[in-house]
């Protein structure tokens, strides 16, 4: 770690145990972490989920629940206006300097952060009283260059607002105000840009560093996503389950990790110079969809029988045995696309053909086929595995469903062999097929929902956002098992997803769609190296990326990239 | 309550590593499981739950377990509304090591037909008679106690008889006549006794079963509108859907206890036998009381009938009626357990509230209600307020299901773990 | 002219509201929603009214039979034809939807509530203020269970995710020991509040009514039963002494009474709900971040998760009003009241008086009807959630 004096770090954590009281005894969350942020610095905290990331940000705050036992020898210090605070002996109104004196939080989720019955200037005057003792107005003409400076448009309108009237994006840019309201010393950003899309994520990406360079604070950066630390830190703490495993300036970690699971993070991130090769010819398509639109009726309009366009006159192929990434952002109709293909959302216009010999059959004609026929060629991934799964059911019955509900065994000795097939081949333990979901962590689960809509043997598997809820290491061995899966049975896959990263690293073709329309088509290279339309430049630009020329320098590449191209790539991230 | 096992299993599978391998039951538990582990923490509750269980147990149990038979066969001509009988240990003629109690004699009647005679008879001797106390109904149940003659409680003593196991349709009839406890000679009345002379502790007992099971065919009965309604209307939504729950409105605003009576009292038309009208009772508070509990379910089956797995079991191919059984049905059945638990003392109430008016079970039934009925007697508020035993029992029982309810909710609350 | 319109000017005021609102809900999203609202009101009073009338058919015995009884009564002899004449005479042998019409209509043009055989009067004229007077009971006790049961399931509510002890191993023993003693402290208060509010629940009303006069009886004292009594009506309020205390003291020492009874029973699931909804509220993550500005004690509670638990509380002030006037027929046995809800009592179980029993009931649903309708508009007019949610779909 680029170690500083020790009496000049803002915040030094020592030794920090934490302890919680659960049903199941006492579980250890945090083991002897160390960590010091000097005024100043951006220190990247990166870790999966369970790592014990934010309950360390937690504790900073004083903000653990009630069954939380910090163990003795824990040191927590806070220098602050030459004072040297004791974090963990705070009490009472003394508290006010780690919550939003000192130190100020900016939360993942900002529509869950604000309350929600009261006007989001009404929360920032109050927390600038509180803190600043200013009068109402002041506190309030405060707020309201607070919102112009973090790029909210009409102010003033906006701050006698309500959270849910704001914007995904504008939700985050009043945290981050409501943040700095109180002129904090250390900003500490749990997973701030985690829920936005990647326009928006690279947009408050860029105002967090300006504040930053502006106003000098300290920042404590949690996240998962080693790509946004390698923009925004300085320093980064890998943590996994509850330890500090490595630590270091945020050049030596990025670019030569040391620990093992450092290195299994940074492989999930796309590698532009390693882009897979094209398919050397494409094969007949398994699915066409030509002019596809779909429409819902809007619950209670103002007008009768009003709808809205999800998808509008979409063409699309799906060549047999590939994978096909469909990206777009939220709201750009991709989920409905993928379940108009299984027959589950509304077609208003054109048709989709399955061109299977015996199975074949057509939505949007005249005819619509039975629930029964498109279960036979064409299933589902979800994307949540929680609530894809019955909670209520074991996993042989999760898994058997397709097989009981299409009867396509004759008696249960063979569906008990085909389920068990079946779970060997998405690497399930046969003795968990009794238990009962809830037993599994998250790419376990996925791999059972992955089994259920194999089990039927489909031609099409439609995975919808299916890695998006799971961590980077647990995305990765999903990814390995689709790739595995197609070229050991020919499946053709269509692959949904926001994360550019993630279909960079599996898919073979690659289609971009924006509200409802397709805008681009083509192969995973020529989309990420030499997009033709706008849009799709301003998205791949926005791919928070390593530096390229660093990583090239330590590895021969596959296929040298031209040096313009790449710069591009990272000049398009900064502007 | 999904979401909470959601929770519980991802902090679990996080959690597992760091705090090495829990048992394996703990895995594979169902909602239902997990509800009761949370509720096993809950002070309150168990001990509640802990008194529940012995008062509805004794009320199954209560020919075993009452000394006396609470039907008028068993009154007791000789100690009509006497005062409850103590049990001793000692007393000044030495200690023992079996509990007993004394025997008794009626005091002979005050009324002195010869004064009255001598005064010459006439209304004036009347009124002094009835002004000296005489004929006051508190001098009627003195008892002398004999401390000399005790008698001693014996266990597993052989009583009158009663049915152990009757099954009529298949002829099963087993009878029994032992009972916990009795005296040697004569009558142990814990409690006292009526006017009649029916032993207040036994009746009380016996009670306690014909109350809950009212309720529970009430809840049975309401689970099953509930059901309808709900179900029907989740489930086709739209039109159906608009109807019935205009109804479910319109029968959620008006005030259920004057509409059962208006039901008690066409029932009071009827002939019918006891049982009958227990049941009839039984059945009327039950069907009209599905507003609440139908608006919910179908709440919830709208929420569920949106969830993945439905979706994912319609994209499997399973048709309309497999995914209500499999997967709609068994999502709420641990939701309509608790609530059921948490409605017991409503119903309760309601049966009480129709009996206390006279209108529901009337004597010689045992209920709750027919006995807290005479709690209205000035009579027996003056002169037998042991007879305000079953008021105790009652208030224990009811107690015990709300608290127990209470701990249910919690325990089924999706956030109660979170901060503990 | 004038005629025509004062015998139906019920019928014009309701369709001139809804009228105005329609014609309002063009421009303002809010008086659409209103105007929804309404419609709905007015749908359920419908079928409220649908369901009491034929809920008096099961009531034994009709108008007329009680109109002939009475003439009986009076020396004249009479046989089952004269029933049947009396029965033809007063539209009762028509089928029930057309009775229910004919009550609907005179209840929507002018208000009448029709006509009692029973009493031989007016159901208005028998009801008299004696509705209004039941109203301001059940208002009463509902005010009663709302100071009890807010402040202290609040109370609750912040003790249930205390622990018992305190055992952070950061502190000192001492503060530790003091810490468990306050936790302690505030935990088994709740654990007293509860039982006591509880036991509201669990004493029938009946019982209550009856064990508080019990304790007046056995202390030797007048019972406070006797309510609104003609001597303590025929005091005038004002004499020529002033304003007459004695009067107002009478009042208050027989008021409270109904008031407590009902009022105690109602408390107890106003706190259970109070308790689940701060619960809640307070789990939820904005509470966390309030904190996190150094938002604390009192402040945080009052503004963050008790001032949002509070819509769903108002929101249920209608059916709380439908649960509370549940309680009161009883309780006006026991104690003798004299309103509504004896009148009630009086009607179903002793003289079978249909007209009267459906008159009361299709009130107090009435009453629950336009409280839900005041409080759904209400909240959509100052809670911004609740506007979200039926503005923006159109009010649905």
């Amino acid at each position: 770690m680029m170690r500083t004096e020790p009496q000049t770090n803002m915040l030094e954590i020592r030794d920090l145990c934490l302890d919680f009281r659960t049903d199941e005894g006492i579980v250890r969350a945090l083991d002897h972490i160390n960590l010091s942020v000097a005024p100043g610095e951006v220190m990247g905290l990166v870790g999966e989920s369970g790592s014990g990331k934010s309950v360390t940000a937690k504790t900073i705050m004083r903000l653990n629940p009630n069954n939380a036992i910090i163990q003795p020898g824990s040191q927590l210090w806070l220098n602050h206006n030459g004072e040297r605070t004791d974090v963990l002996a705070l009490r009472g109104r003394h508290l006010r300097t780690v919550r939003g004196g000192a130190v100020s939080m900016i939360f993942q989720e900002p529509m869950a952060s604000f309350a929600p019955a009261i006007p989001l200037g009404e929360q920032i005057i109050e927390t600038i009283q509180i803190h600043l003792g200013h009068d109402r107005a002041t506190a309030r003409k405060i707020g309201i260059e607070l919102f112009e400076r973090v790029g909210i448009p009409m102010p003033e309108q906006r701050f006698d607002q309500y959270v849910f009237e704001l914007s995904g994006g504008m939700r985050q840019r009043a945290m981050i105000a409501m943040a700095l309201s109180t002129r904090p010393k250390l900003l500490i950003a749990d997973e701030p840009t985690t829920a936005l899309d990647v326009t928006i994520q690279a947009q408050v990406l860029e105002l967090m560093l300006e504040l930053r360079e502006q106003l000098g604070m300290a920042m404590l950066f949690i996240t998962h996503d080693l790509g946004v630390i390698s923009k925004i830190a300085d320093n980064v703490t890998v943590m996994k389950r509850g330890e500090v495993v490595e630590a270091g300036a945020a050049d030596s970690v990025l670019y030569s990790p040391r620990h093992d699971y450092t290195r299994r993070l940074l492989d999930a991130l796309p590698k532009m110079d390693r882009l897979p090769e094209p398919p050397a010819h494409t094969p007949e398509p398994l699915v066409k969809v030509t002019d596809l639109s779909i429409s819902y009726p809007i619950a209670g309009g103002a007008k009768k029988g009003e709808l809205f366009h999800a998808v509008r006159n979409a063409s699309l192929q799906l060549p047999r045995g590939q994978i096909i990434g469909l990206v777009g952002e939220s709201g750009s109709g991709k989920t409905s696309l993928g379940k108009a293909l299984l027959g589950a959302s509304p077609v208003s216009g054109g048709r989709v053909e399955y061109l299977c010999d015996e199975h074949g059959y057509t939505l949007g004609g005249k005819r619509k086929p039975k629930r029964q026929q498109i279960a036979r060629v064409a299933q589902l991934v979800f994307q949540d595995p929680y609530s894809s799964l019955n909670p209520r059911m074991t996993v042989r019955d999760i898994i058997a469903e397709p097989l009981e509900a299409l009867k396509l065994t004759r008696n249960r000795a063979e569906t008990d062999e085909r389920v068990k097939e079946v779970a060997r081949l998405c690497h399930l333990e046969v003795s968990h097929l009794r238990r009962f979901p809830h037993a599994f962590s998250g790419g376990q689960r996925q791999r059972i929902s992955i089994a259920r809509a194999l089990v039927c043997k489909p031609k099409l598997l439609i995975a919808d956002e299916s890695v998006a809820a799971l961590d980077v290491s647990i995305q990765a061995e999903i990814l390995t098992l689709l790739k595995q899966l197609k070229a050991e049975l020919g499946l053709t896959i269509l692959f949904i997803s926001h994360d550019l990263s993630v279909i960079a690293n599996l898919c073979d073709r690659v289609c971009v769609m924006k509200q409802g329309e397709m805008v681009e088509e083509g192969t995973v290279r020529d989309i990420y190296l030499n997009p033709q339309q706008e849009y799709t430049r301003k998205l791949i630009g926005a791919i928070p990326l390593l530096d390229q020329h660093r990583l090239s320098a330590d590895k021969v590449p596959d296929v040298p990239l031209p040096a313009m191209e790449l710069e591009r790539v990272r000049m398009g991230y900064q502007g | 309550m999904l979401s909470a096992i959601l929770r519980r299993s991802r902090s679990a599978s996080t959690d597992n590593h760091a705090a090495g391998a829990y048992d394996d039951s703990y895995y594979t538990a169902g909602q239902l499981a997990l509800i009761k582990a949370r509720f096993m923490k809950k002070t309150s509750g168990l001990v509640a739950g802990f008194i529940l269980a012995s008062l509805v147990l004794l009320g199954f149990f209560a020919p075993f377990f009452s000394p006396v038979d609470p039907t008028i066969n068993g009154a007791n001509p000789d100690y009509r509304r006497g005062a409850p009988q103590w049990v001793h240990f000692s007393d000044e003629n030495g200690f023992s090591w079996r509990p007993f109690v004394y025997s008794y004699s009626k005091e002979k009647p005050k009324l002195d037909f010869k004064a009255l005679m001598k005064n010459g008879g006439g209304l004036d001797a009347l009124d002094k008679l009835t002004s000296s106390g005489a004929l006051n109904s508190s001098s009627q149940n003195k008892y002398l106690v004999n401390k000399e003659q005790r008698r001693y409680i014996q266990f597993f003593v052989k009583g009158w008889e009663y049915p152990l196991l009757q099954i009529d349709s298949l002829g099963i009839d087993i009878r029994w006549d032992r009972h916990l406890f009795g005296v040697e000679q004569g009558q142990i009345h814990l409690m006292g006794t009526d006017e009649d002379g029916k032993d207040v502790f036994s009746r009380t007992l016996h009670a306690i079963w014909v109350t809950v099971s009212i309720a529970i065919v009430a809840l049975i009965v309401k689970l099953f509108t509930s059901l309808l309604v709900g179900g029907v209307s989740g489930y086709f939504g739209g039109k159906v859907d608009a109807v019935l729950m205009s109804i479910t409105e319109a029968v959620r605003v008006i005030p259920p206890i004057p509409v059962y009576l208006a039901c008690a009292v066409a029932l009071s038309q009827l002939d019918l036998t006891p049982v009958q009208r227990y049941f009839a009772i039984a059945v009327v508070i039950g069907a009209l009381d599905f507003a609440a509990l139908g608006r919910r379910l179908r709440t919830h089956i709208l929420v569920e009938r949106n969830q993945d797995y439905v979706l994912a079991a319609q994209l499997s191919g399973s048709s309309h009626l497999r995914v209500i059984w499999r997967h709609l049905v068994p999502s709420f059945t641990s939701y309509i357990i608790v609530d059921t638990l948490i409605n017991f003392p409503y119903v309760i109430l309601a049966e009480t509230s129709l009996s206390f008016l006279g209108l529901g079970l009337t004597e010689p039934v045992n209920s709750l209600g027919v006995l807290l009925q005479k709690a209205q007697d000035p009579d027996i508020q003056q002169n037998m307020i042991w007879q305000f035993f079953p008021v105790l029992v009652f208030v224990a029982l009811i107690m015990a299901f709300v608290f127990v309810g209470d701990a249910l909710r919690d325990a089924a609350d999706p956030y109660s773990e979170r901060n503990k | 002219m004038t005629e025509f319109f004062a015998e139906s000017w019920l019928l014009w005021l309701l369709l001139g509201t809804g009228v105005g609102l329609w014609l309002g809900g063009r421009r303002k999203a809010w008086l659409r929603y209103v105007y929804h609202r309404y419609v709905m009101a007015l749908v359920t009073l419908l079928t409220v009214s649908a369901i009491v009338f034929s809920l008096m058919e099961v009531l034994p015995g009709d108008c007329a039979e009680k109109y002939i009884a009475y003439k009986n009564t009076q020396g004249v002899v009479i046989t089952q034809a004269d029933i049947d004449a009396e029965r033809a005479r007063m539209g009762l042998d028509q089928p029930l939807p057309v009775r229910w019409a004919e009550w609907v209509s005179d209840l929507a043009l002018k208000g009448d509530l029709g006509f009692s055989c029973a009493k031989r009067q007016s159901v208005n004229i028998a009801l008299g203020d004696r509705f209004w007077m039941s109203f301001g009971f059940c208002i009463a006790g509902l005010l009663f269970a709302y100071l009890i049961a807010v402040p202290f399931g609040i109370l609750s509510a912040w003790a249930i995710n205390k622990p018992w002890r305190d055992s952070n191993p950061q502190h000192s023993p001492v503060r530790r020991q003091l810490n468990t003693l306050g936790l302690s402290l505030a935990k088994l208060s709740d654990l007293t509040l509860r039982v006591i509010s509880y036991l509201g629940l669990a004493l029938p009303n009946f019982l209550l009514a009856l064990s508080i006069i019990l304790l007046y009886v056995f202390a030797g004292e007048a019972t406070p039963t006797g309510l609104f009594s003609d001597a303590w009506k025929n005091e005038p309020w004002f004499a020529d002494s002033g304003f007459q205390w004695g009067k107002l003291d009478d009042f208050i020492g027989h008021i409270w009474l109904p008031i407590f009874v009902i009022g105690w029973a109602a408390t107890a699931l106003q706190l259970q709900t109070v308790r689940a909804l701060v619960v809640d509220e307070s789990n939820k993550l904005y509470v966390d971040a309030a904190r996190a500005r150094g938002v604390d004690g009192f402040r945080l509670w009052a503004r963050y998760p008790v001032r949002h638990a509070i819509s769903p509380l108002f929101n249920s002030v209608g059916f709380d009003f439908q649960r509370v006037f549940n309680d009161l027929p009883i309780v006006a046995v026991v104690i003798g009241l004299t309103d509504a809800a004896a009148l009630l009592i009086e009607a179903l179980a002793m003289t079978n008086d249909q007209e009267l029993a459906a008159g009361i009931l299709f009130l107090v649903a009435l009453v629950v009807i336009v409280m839900n309708f005041i409080t759904d508009i209400v909240l959509a007019a100052i809670d911004p959630r609740v506007r979200s949610s039926v503005m923006g779909a159109g009010g649905h």
